[in-house]
């Protein structure tokens, strides 16, 4: 049987579970403030045009373009996507309120979801490739998205929303840095290095 | 071998190639409309409307126009053997070119046809860990030109290692190195006989699959031939059968069966037989095949998990069928499909070979269970949504409909499924490996070192909050693996071991 040298080396130095540094005692960063008003309004957009699509048809039942039993509804329908668009503006204002990150030594920690909630934690060894992506409306906000790739197909990305463009420049550059260190090292651990958490900001 | 001399130039493809690409588009064209030909008797309407003459007129523009394809590709096509790559020219309507470094190459592929046997020629295919499917494929190549390119790519590491060049892949430490890799003959690892292979066959979930199409096909045809005057003998027959009873029913279904079942088995020896897994340090390689004989080549640093699986049947006969895995950029990796590596034929005494294929992984004694509450939340959802349908159904419908007695019977038999489920659910930390268990009737056993993982994500809803779980997802360069029902504390134990490992590991990004 053939054995795998680096693997085999490494197995020897496993340390017990509670002696590991925990993830979980890490206090994350909450996501730029700029955010939650960028949240709230991307949700209420969504949902301008059904809203708009009411008040045509309401219109044109005043008209009598369509029958008048639609125009009837229309109010019924406005109110009612109305309550949706304003639940769904809610729920993106708390929603923006859990989102949170923080960079570790060796790691990125991402945490959100309201209901359903997700941690991921990406370390920096795995990252592939790191880009910066944003929208009209995250730019006028300020904002912008960083996105990590790692080998599993598209399940192995992970998009950190709400960072403005100082700390999602500052994070890729670090992260590129990470990359390229690991890379020339041909191992995966380096030195420490100064995280440019939010924190520091 | 022409890519050491100086006068190296691009070659083409041989004409016999063309007979292969010929019958791999038509493949590939059946494959992708079949089902839109077939899909809800589409298929049927349109030769009814059209008539058999247009059809075939139409099948004949078909044929013709992949022929056509398959001789531009053909003619276009043109590849050169560098030291460290191959390079390929191709394409109909879209050039392209493009360049496989060796040492990024995952597995090797080579078929022998029986029409490109007489010539020596074989088809050479390659993978590499950023392509869903395979990435380069030439096919009707010289026999020793594969297998020199093969030895190539499996030397690559060896040659990559003597001129390290800093940031290359290639300067990772030659894992597997051993002194098998210095001439000594490849041990044979596993060498199933004729009945394994087969019984292997007849575990294998693909027989269903066939026969569950055979049957759409023969329900197509019947439609369509219903009137016909053989068809109506035939009607009659089966009905007089049916009519006679279990006695002579079941001998019918009997055969039936025996015929899907020896029709399978038969697949898997034309597929395997004589089915032999060498050792040869670096790599392994699993050869077989009666008509097209196959040898696949996969570069054990670049294994990146393994599975041991075991259909329903299989369970029943005691087979298993193990695979290894590797990264795949669609993060299908984990399906054990028809290109996965697949070791065929195993006992349960043959389940020491999962440490042979991955070093390091040794089938667990026990597994530890996910919580219990796994049972109690499927079954109250499960209970909810079929009394939930079959009142809806009972409300309209009355008790006529045909899927009472299906929605009955499945509510009776939901508790002993979720609890079959939740028991196949499991998973073992042996050192830095760990296996994850799951199945129904069947099972499934998934082994990858810690070191592998990616990414790690923890997923809560309300429900698993309240009760202190989480779902564990670990995203492997081969796809996601995931633990339901895990206790928080674990789950999180569990995390930060993978990151250790992860962030520990002298091993470099796949």
């Amino acid at each position: 049987m053939t054995s795998r040298a680096p693997e085999e080396t490494f197995a020897n130095a496993v340390l017990a579970a509670d002696s590991l540094p925990d993830f979980r005692a890490v206090v994350l960063q909450p996501v730029a403030p700029a955010y939650r008003p960028y949240a709230v309004t991307a949700a209420v957009l969504g949902w301008l045009v059904p809203l708009g699509a009411v008040l045509i048809a309401w219109a044109a039942a005043a008209a009598g373009l369509v029958p008048a039993a639609l125009g009837a509804l229309a109010p019924v329908g406005f109110g009612a996507l109305l309550v949706i668009a304003m639940i769904n503006a809610v729920f993106a204002a708390v929603d923006a309120r859990r989102r949170a990150w923080a960079l570790r030594e060796h790691d990125l920690i991402y945490r959100s979801g309201v209901l359903w909630r997700r941690s991921v934690i990406v370390p920096f060894a795995r990252i592939q490739h790191v880009e910066t992506v944003s929208g009209p409306l995250e730019r006028r906000f300020g904002l912008t998205r960083l996105k990590c790739f790692t080998a599993g197909g598209s399940g192995g990305d992970l998009t950190v929303a709400g960072l403005d463009l100082e700390t999602a420049r500052r994070v890729r550059q670090f992260l590129l840095e990470r990359i390229r260190d690991g890379e020339d090292d041909g191992a995966a651990v380096s030195g420490p290095h100064e995280a440019p958490n939010g924190a520091d900001d | 071998m022409p890519t050491t001399d100086p006068s190296d130039a691009w070659q083409r493809l041989p004409p016999i190639a063309l007979v292969f690409l010929v019958v791999r588009a038509l493949q590939k064209f059946v494959r992708e409309n079949l089902v839109v030909f077939l899909g809800a008797g589409a298929g049927v309407a349109f030769v009814e409307r059209l008539g058999v003459r247009e059809v075939l007129l139409g099948a004949s523009l078909v044929v013709l126009i992949v022929v056509a394809g398959a001789i531009i590709y053909h003619r276009r096509f043109r590849f050169l053997v560098e030291d460290d790559a191959v390079r390929v020219r191709r394409g109909v309507l879209e050039r392209k070119e493009l360049r496989v470094r060796f040492s990024r190459v995952q597995n090797v592929q080579l078929g022998e046809p029986l029409y490109l046997r007489p010539f020596g020629l074989v088809q050479f295919s390659l993978e590499t860990p950023g392509a869903a499917e395979r990435e380069v494929e030439l096919p009707g190549i010289p026999r020793r030109l594969a297998e020199e390119i093969r030895d190539r790519i499996v030397g690559a590491r060896a040659a990559a290692g003597a001129a390290a060049t800093p940031g290359d892949e290639q300067a990772e430490p030659a894992a597997g190195s051993s002194a098998r890799d210095i001439g000594s003959p490849p041990a044979l690892l596993h060498a199933p006989g004729r009945v394994r292979v087969f019984v292997h066959g007849l575990s294998s979930n693909q027989v269903w699959v066939v026969a569950g199409v055979v049957l759409y096909v023969l329900d197509l045809v019947f439609r369509q031939t219903a009137d016909s005057l053989a068809m109506t003998q035939l009607v009659s027959w089966l009905e007089a059968q049916f009519s006679a009873g279990w006695s002579t029913l079941l001998p019918l279904v009997g055969a039936v069966l025996a015929g899907l079942l020896a029709a399978g088995g038969s697949a898997a020896l034309l597929r395997f037989h004589p089915y032999r897994l060498h050792d040869h340090g670096e790599r392994l390689v699993g050869s077989g095949g009666l008509l097209e004989r196959r040898e696949q080549t996969l570069r054990r640093d670049k294994l990146t998990g393994a599975v041991l699986q075991q259909s329903p049947v299989g369970r029943l006969l005691g087979c298993w069928v193990l695979a290894g895995l590797q990264t795949r950029s669609d993060g299908r990796g984990g399906d054990v499909g028809q290109h996965s590596f697949l070791v065929p034929g195993l006992r349960a005494e043959d389940l020491g070979l999962v440490g042979l294929l991955y070093p390091g992984a040794a089938v667990p004694a026990r597994f530890e269970p996910i919580h219990p509450r796994y049972r109690s939340w499927w079954l109250v959802r499960g209970f909810l949504v079929v009394t939930g349908l079959l009142g809806l159904l009972l409300a309209t419908s009355g008790r006529e409909h045909g899927a009472v007695l299906p929605l009955t019977l499945l509510l009776v038999l939901l508790p002993p499924l979720v609890w079959l489920r939740w028991r196949h659910w499991g998973w073992w930390l042996d050192r830095t490996v760990i296996w994850v268990r799951r199945g129904l009737f069947g099972q499934r056993l998934e082994a990858f070192e810690l070191a592998q993982v990616q990414q790690v994500q923890l997923r809560s809803s309300p429900y698993l909050r309240r009760h202190g779980l989480v779902r564990l997802v670990l995203v492997l360069p081969q796809g996601l693996v995931q633990l339901p029902f895990l206790s928080e504390d674990r789950a999180a134990a569990l995390a930060n071991q993978a990151l250790f490992a992860a962030e520990t590991a002298r091993r470099h990004r796949v």
